[in-house]
């Protein structure tokens, strides 16, 4: 308990620093100008440390002078965010990605080894990409009257291209949906945090406000965290992020059938991409989600484009 | 009679050394036994949770007793600092410090420190395998000092009594 409390107080920013290269942590310090609404921060090995805010690049410390990352700095990063045990996200790095504590995702980039025509892993690692995770408190707010009907969640899928801010407006969703505000009553909600995003764990306690009825099954796979949380948790609604795989959408069939409410968002344009998804796009046809939000970020992260109902009609747009 | 006295103190304290010295060495022995059931714990933790070093280290250290405990965890801080550039910096540093209380040789010091040149370093199977290798290697230590324990225990107390009456006979 200890051991978290200390990590906790590290808060965000340490998180971040503490991850970096020194000699790369140094120039985020003294040039980056603080990492408030920092979105990512690039390493490349050969190439300039690239950081992105408010969607707009800028290269460190100057365009002029850029710092030129080398092999022992993203060595050195990987050590730091593995904390020197990269055997124990194996199974993230088959994926190309890992998550640190607070929910930071880290994409990397390197020789892929394959074995039996599968990934088995990512060996001379030469571009880390850290996406910072955000925590926007009251982002949901416009959405949430859209997505209840007398108090309660409607099955709501969201759909949304990367960097668009889903888990974010998931994750606040979350938080409303389970302590309950004027559009809907309280309830247990369960979340399966497959890559501890949306709680952000570590040792198992979550690290972003979830609200004080959701149980995390973290770091579960979807399919199977969705049945286990039905069996032993009985949540009201179910809360997952990134559904892609068909066991995924069988599962969340499966919740639906059960009495709870589905909570999901996916990769997609708009409607119509999301209705050529082969098994997704069945349950579109067959009306099984209520709403749905697709998000876009072309003048912000989490900007609504529209609100749909189970028909396809416009409830709201942006 | 102050002579016999004084005899019998000599004898008695030489004696003494001698069960001393071998006591010690059924100790030392004791400590590289249970090192290699750390060792083993460590082993056991990776390949069953998979869980980062820090984590292992902080529930292994739950099971042990001092000074083992606060060596797993000042190393388990030491690596969650991120302070040290290299684990087996971090690992050597609070070996040499933590386990200073133990007195291993120096041979065993330093097999005590090479684990930190490849417990973060490799993918879960070769560290498995790794630290199997490890564990024979320190099997074989243990091997070593058991077979010396018995004979270097029989010439301890000879010894001790030996040294005793020697030096009865010189003072008498």
């Amino acid at each position: 308990m200890e051991r978290s409390d200390r990590k906790q107080k590290t808060g965000r920013d340490g998180q971040i620093l503490s991850i970096l290269a020194k000699s790369v942590r140094r120039i985020i310090q003294e040039d980056a100008g603080g990492l408030e609404g920092l979105q990512e921060i690039r390493l490349r090995t050969g190439q300039p440390v690239r950081i992105v805010r408010g969607n707009r690049e800028k290269i460190l410390p100057s365009e002029s002078d850029p710092h030129i990352i080398t092999k022992e700095e993203v060595r050195e990063t990987m050590d730091y965010i593995s904390h020197y045990s990269l055997y124990a996200y194996e199974n993230e790095l088959r994926q190309g990605f890992l998550t640190i504590e607070g929910g930071h995702r880290v994409g990397v980039a390197g020789k892929v080894i394959m074995e039996r025509d599968k990934v088995k892993n990512i060996q001379y690692i030469s571009s880390v990409n850290i996406r910072i995770s955000h925590e926007v408190i009251g982002c949901a707010d416009g959405l949430l009257p859209y997505i209840t009907k007398n108090k309660q969640v409607c099955h709501t899928l969201i759909i949304s291209p990367p960097c668009c801010g889903k888990t974010t407006l998931i994750r606040d969703l979350i938080r409303q949906i389970s302590d309950g505000n004027q559009y809907v009553k309280g309830c247990s909600v369960g979340v399966v945090d497959e890559r501890s995003e949306l709680g952000g764990c570590y040792l198992g306690i979550a690290q972003n406000h979830l609200g004080s009825r959701t149980d995390i099954l973290d770091c579960c796979p979807k399919a199977e965290g969705m049945i286990m949380l039905i069996r032993s948790m009985a949540p009201q609604v179910i809360a997952v992020d990134e559904i892609g795989t068909s066991e995924d959408i069988h599962a969340i069939e499966y919740a639906m059938q059960c009495g709870c409410k589905l909570i999901a968002s996916v990769h997609g344009l708009d409607m119509e991409e999301a209705k050529k998804k082969p098994v997704l796009g069945e349950l579109i046809r067959r009306r099984m989600f209520e709403r749905y939000v697709v998000l876009g970020n072309e003048e912000h992260p989490g900007e609504i484009r529209g609100i749909y109902d189970e028909r396809g009609s416009v409830l709201c747009r942006e | 009679m102050q002579r016999v006295i004084g005899g019998i103190l000599i004898l008695t304290a030489t004696t003494g050394a001698g069960y001393v010295y071998c006591r010690e060495l059924k100790a030392y022995l004791e400590k590289m036994l249970y090192l290699r059931y750390v060792f083993s714990l460590i082993k056991g933790e990776i390949a069953y949770t998979h869980a980062p070093l820090p984590e292992i280290f902080t529930e292994v250290a739950r099971r042990v007793k001092k000074p083992y405990r606060t060596w797993l965890l000042e190393t388990a801080q030491a690596v969650e600092m991120r302070e040290e550039s290299g684990f087996a910096r971090a690992w050597s540093r609070c070996a040499d410090r933590y386990l200073k209380p133990l007195g291993l040789k120096q041979e065993h010091s330093i097999l005590m420190k090479e684990p930190g040149t490849f417990l973060g370093s490799l993918e879960q199977d070769t560290l498995d395998h790794t630290l199997q290798m490890y564990l024979n290697r320190v099997d074989l230590e243990i091997e070593k000092l058991r077979e010396s324990l018995a004979a270097k225990t029989r010439i301890g107390r000879c010894l001790g009594v030996m040294s005793g009456i020697f030096l009865i006979v010189i003072l008498i």
